[in-house]
């Protein structure tokens, strides 16, 4: 059994309430934080516990506090992002459901780290159950004087808020978050300037995920050291997997960073194996936006060694054999599933979430979409392949934001693994109506170190 | 474009401006522009839907240009800017929903309601359309109806026909 | 001097004043190593870095860090770095990008030239024929918006538009209010009203002047004449609201259009009045100043100031010579 950090009491009941949170050690933290720690040796906990972005980049956190401008006399905001719509993603849906509380907690101890007396949580507005409960929750804090003025007697006062979203994935990436915050369209803004020097009302602004901002509770509890203990290497800590796609027992787990991938798959303390008596034929190891890798590479290395659930492991070999922990949404496929059915919905979802300011992104994942539609419904041609690949690369890198390279992903890592599946697309369009390529070779051990040239 | 024939005036709850006001207290002064999505979300569960002369009059509220609503109002996709029936079945239809039967959903609606994606049901009552990744996809399939947007996980064909049912019972 | 800071584009060097774009650096050298821009325009603040076609690569990114950039950067929203080095033409990576961005460009474009009044004086035109591919690899319906009159003088051509927002920061910069904005999202966004509104107030024509493509054209030049068949005249007249200093667009002697003057990077130098844009259309209303310099690369420049040279052909036929008469003698007159 993995050590749980989040979801330790998540099964208490009453846990979404105040009460029932500080009886089981909730809000320890915020007092540890605010009496006896200044808001610098905050930041250096968070600093040694290397803790790294829990929404898909997986920068360090206490780095990203460390960048904050802090110049007199100007407001300083700590916003915390909750647009949770990766495809594969519902940790913070999670989290926030359940243990309101930890978010809450983690809100303060992040704001006093910075020196914001006004903080947000962007919610997105879909998730209008949870900006209820949030909203409950943060009262509940008030009233136990954990929020407004002099919060404890320590003389640090915050306000904190929920808002909600309108309905944008765009608006996960965090300038495109501020934007949205401001009352915009969510445009992502161009960068420099960062956040950390002119973000929300160009003021200095700090912008987290959800499970990275409960994650400073338990570092404040144990120390940024200790936390550091848990994981692999650079992954330190404990993570919210959100397992979903054909396994026996979809959902969020807790894991600690290094799990072997094959357990969290099979063992039936996780996901419990395939569902149905299936084959594993392919993951996304990480939300949509990363690479799809075939069942081999998603359990091994390109040399044979075992893939562990970590930053370092799952992105070993580049994007020629490996992928990303992204945000943590991982999505299996079973042997009946279609890749290139699969890819085509994803870039359906990038189409349709472009926000359509820059052109690469706005026309490219468009006409992405339209010749992947051509494909699945069997009126592809040879040379689609190979134009996709060429798409993909011309949005890539070159957009204001990282949409254009969650779109192009998806696509050049479908037709990098499985090009013989859109092959057959293309030779037998009336069997590929009516049936799936299966599972093919995709399963097979990898015989040597599979080298491709990449997109 | 919208071509307005008649303007169709709209009243707003005193509740609904009382709620405005609570939501503008937010943000720091001269920065009230920010109230505009939640406020936007207020308005809509009130009248169903943002026509123009409720945007404008939001506009009004807030100090904003009519068109910088219409630009957020048009860009996010939870707004609806033309009537909708009472109940707006939204399924997502995102890659690992599919994966477990979303499509098969998609389609029972389909045939039950007797309404194509987008169309409303003949008494108003209904209509679906295919939305992008609700982050549920461990509760998959899922469908979510506003405007409190209460959440239906793990959907099987039977469960649809039950939610239909109670719906029609409301 | 110790208050600029030196880059190099393209291997040539040049001294600028922090804080200067790459873009802007570019054109205090000026010449082909100039990047293309569709949406930055100088005059607006908060223009720029959407198109992607002014892309270049930074090789060295200051004297300080010479760490490269990992990725191309839009060079009219990048600034530059004191010993900052940069890629334009002279890097086959940012050619091929370039190329990409211009094909984005046009995948949805209607490609109407032929009966476009923008044609000869567009940018897209002029992108598409330096970058762009003979043939489209786009093999889908393009999108398509009616066409609709925003003010009795102005028309959206929404098919045109490229989506650069220099109309938007236009009217919020130069208008007292803005009536138009982008609507919906991705590539369903559109410029519009959304009601049925016009777009009027005393420097509303500007937009027609920004506009990079045909999207917003002058609806008292509509289909009058293409415009490297007129001869554009400086001239200038005592104007209450604006400078007055205007562009005449004649053919023979009569003013088609005025437009505000143009730079050289297709910028208006200075933002003029309705009244003086399409109320004005008599040359007794101004004073004439000297023919308006045009690049030799523009279409506009040919038969411009000096007789027609007609083609052998048309020389040695009696038959095109009579077809063509009346450009002949007119361009002869002038």
């Amino acid at each position: 059994m993995g050590r749980k950090l989040l979801l330790e009491h998540i099964n208490v009941p009453g846990i979404n309430t105040l009460d029932v949170y500080r009886q089981n050690g909730g809000y320890r933290a915020v007092e540890k934080a605010l009496k006896n720690l200044t808001p610098d040796e905050v930041v250096e906990e968070v600093k040694k516990s290397g803790l790294r972005g829990r929404g898909g980049a997986g920068f360090p956190t206490g780095m990203k506090w460390s960048f904050l401008a802090k110049p007199e006399g100007v407001a300083r905001y700590m916003v915390c992002n909750a647009d949770e719509s990766e495809p594969g993603t519902f940790k913070d849906r999670y989290l926030m459901t359940h243990i309101p509380h930890a978010l809450i907690e983690g809100m303060i101890i992040s704001s006093f780290a910075l020196g914001a007396s006004t903080s947000y949580i962007y919610v997105r507005g879909e998730m209008m159950p949870q900006i209820r409960i949030l909203e409950r929750a943060i009262a509940e804090a008030k009233n136990a004087g954990f929020l407004g003025k002099n919060i404890l007697g320590t003389g640090y006062d915050l306000e904190l808020y929920v808002q909600p979203g309108g309905g944008a994935y765009i608006c996960g990436e965090e300038t495109a978050l501020l934007e949205s915050l401001e009352g915009k369209r969510g445009n992502p803004r161009i960068k420099p300037p960062f956040p950390a020097i002119a973000g929300l009302y160009g003021c200095p602004t700090v912008v987290n995920n959800v499970e990275s901002i409960a994650a400073v509770v338990p570092i404040i509890n144990d120390g940024g050291e200790e936390y550091a203990k848990i994981g692999i290497g650079r992954s330190t800590g404990t993570k919210l997997i959100s397992a979903s796609g054909n396994l026996v027992r979809p959902g969020v787990y807790e894991i600690e960073l290094g799990l072997p991938v094959e357990e969290f798959i099979y063992s039936d303390e996780w996901c419990g194996g395939i569902a149905n008596g299936k084959r594993l034929k392919a993951t996304v190891a990480g939300g949509s936006s990363v690479p799809v890798l075939p069942a081999n590479l998603t359990l091994k290395l390109a040399n044979g060694e075992p893939r562990l659930m970590s930053y370092e492991s799952l992105s070993e070999g580049g994007f020629a054999t490996g992928t990303m922990l992204g945000s943590g949404g991982f999505i299996a496929f079973d042997e009946d599933q279609c890749i290139v059915r699969n890819t085509w919905n994803f870039s359906r979802f990038y189409h349709h979430e472009s926000c359509g300011q820059c052109s690469p992104c706005r026309e490219g994942t468009g006409w992405m979409e339209k010749v992947l539609h051509r494909l699945e419904y069997g009126h592809g041609k040879m040379s689609d392949i190979d134009l996709l690949v060429n798409v993909a690369k011309n949005i890539e890198g070159n957009t204001i934001c990282p949409l254009g390279d969650a779109a192009a992903w998806p696509v050049a890592s479908a037709i990098r693994h499985f090009r013989d599946e859109f092959e057959w697309h293309v030779n037998e369009p009336a069997k590929a109506l009516k049936t799936n390529y299966g599972l093919a070779n995709y399963a097979e051990p990898i015989a040597k170190a599979e080298v491709t040239t990449g997109n | 474009m919208l071509k307005v024939e008649e303007p169709q005036p709209v009243h707003f709850s005193p509740a609904l401006i009382e709620k405005f006001g609570e939501i503008v207290k937010r943000y720091p002064e001269g920065k009230h522009k920010s109230a505009l999505l939640p406020i936007l979300h207020e308005t809509q569960a009130e009248l169903g839907w943002l026509s123009s002369e409720a945007m404008d009059k939001v506009a009004a509220y807030l100090d904003i240009q009519d068109i910088e609503v219409y630009e957020v109002a048009s860009f996010y996709s939870m707004y609806f800017l033309k009537p909708q029936a009472k109940f707006v079945m939204e399924v997502c239809r995102t890659g690992p929903c599919c994966l477990v039967g979303a499509e098969k959903i998609m389609d029972h609606l389909e045939n039950k309601l007797g309404v194509k994606e987008g169309e409303v049901t003949a008494d108003g009552l209904f209509s679906w359309r295919g939305v992008e990744c609700l982050a549920a996809c461990g509760y998959a399939p899922v469908l979510q109806i506003g405007p409190d947007y209460t959440f239906y996980e793990n959907l099987t064909e039977q469960k649809v026909d039950d939610l239909i049912n109670d719906l029609r019972n409301k | 001097m110790s208050d600029k800071v030196k880059v190099t584009i393209d291997g040539i060097t040049v001294e600028v004043a922090p804080g200067t774009s790459i873009l802007n650096a570019a054109r205090q050298i000026g010449g082909d190593i100039v990047p293309p821009a569709m949406c930055y325009y100088s005059k607006l603040e908060g223009s720029g870095g959407k198109c992607r076609t002014c892309i270049v690569k930074v090789s060295k990114g200051s004297e300080k860090d010479p760490r490269p950039m990992p990725k191309l950067v839009a060079s009219c929203r990048t600034t530059v770095m004191d010993g900052m080095e940069v890629q334009n033409i002279t890097s086959p990576e940012v050619i091929e990008a370039r190329s990409g961005v211009v094909e984005m460009l046009l995948i949805n474009h209607p490609l109407d030239c032929p009966v476009c009044d923008q044609a000869g004086e567009c940018d897209l035109q002029n992108l598409g024929y330096e970058h762009g591919l003979q043939k489209t690899r786009y093999e889908f319906e393009r999108r398509t918006f009616d066409r609709i009159d925003i003010g009795d003088k102005i028309q959206l051509h929404m098919n045109r538009c490229i989506l650069c927002y220099r109309c938007v920061f236009t009217a919020d910069q130069i208008t007292n209010k803005r009536v138009h904005g982008i609507l919906n999202r991705g590539d369903h966004s559109e410029i519009s009203t959304y009601i049925l509104a016009a777009v009027d107030n005393d420097f509303s024509g500007n937009v027609i002047d920004v506009c990079p493509v045909g999207a917003l054209t002058d609806k008292t030049f509509r289909f009058r004449n293409r415009v490297w068949f007129t001869k554009p005249i400086d001239a200038h007249r005592d104007c209450p609201t604006c400078s007055g200093k205007v562009t005449l667009w004649y053919k023979g002697d009569d003013v088609l259009r005025v437009t505000a003057r143009k730079d050289i990077y297709g910028e208006v130098e200075e933002f003029i009045c309705n009244t003086c844009r399409f109320d004005k259309k008599k040359t007794s209303d101004w004073v004439i100043e000297h023919p308006t310099h045009i690049s030799d690369a523009s279409v506009i420049a040919s038969n411009h100031y000096e007789t027609l040279k007609p083609l052998p052909v048309i020389q040695n036929n009696p038959q095109l010579q009579q077809a063509n008469k009346v450009e002949l003698e007119k361009t002869a007159k002038f």
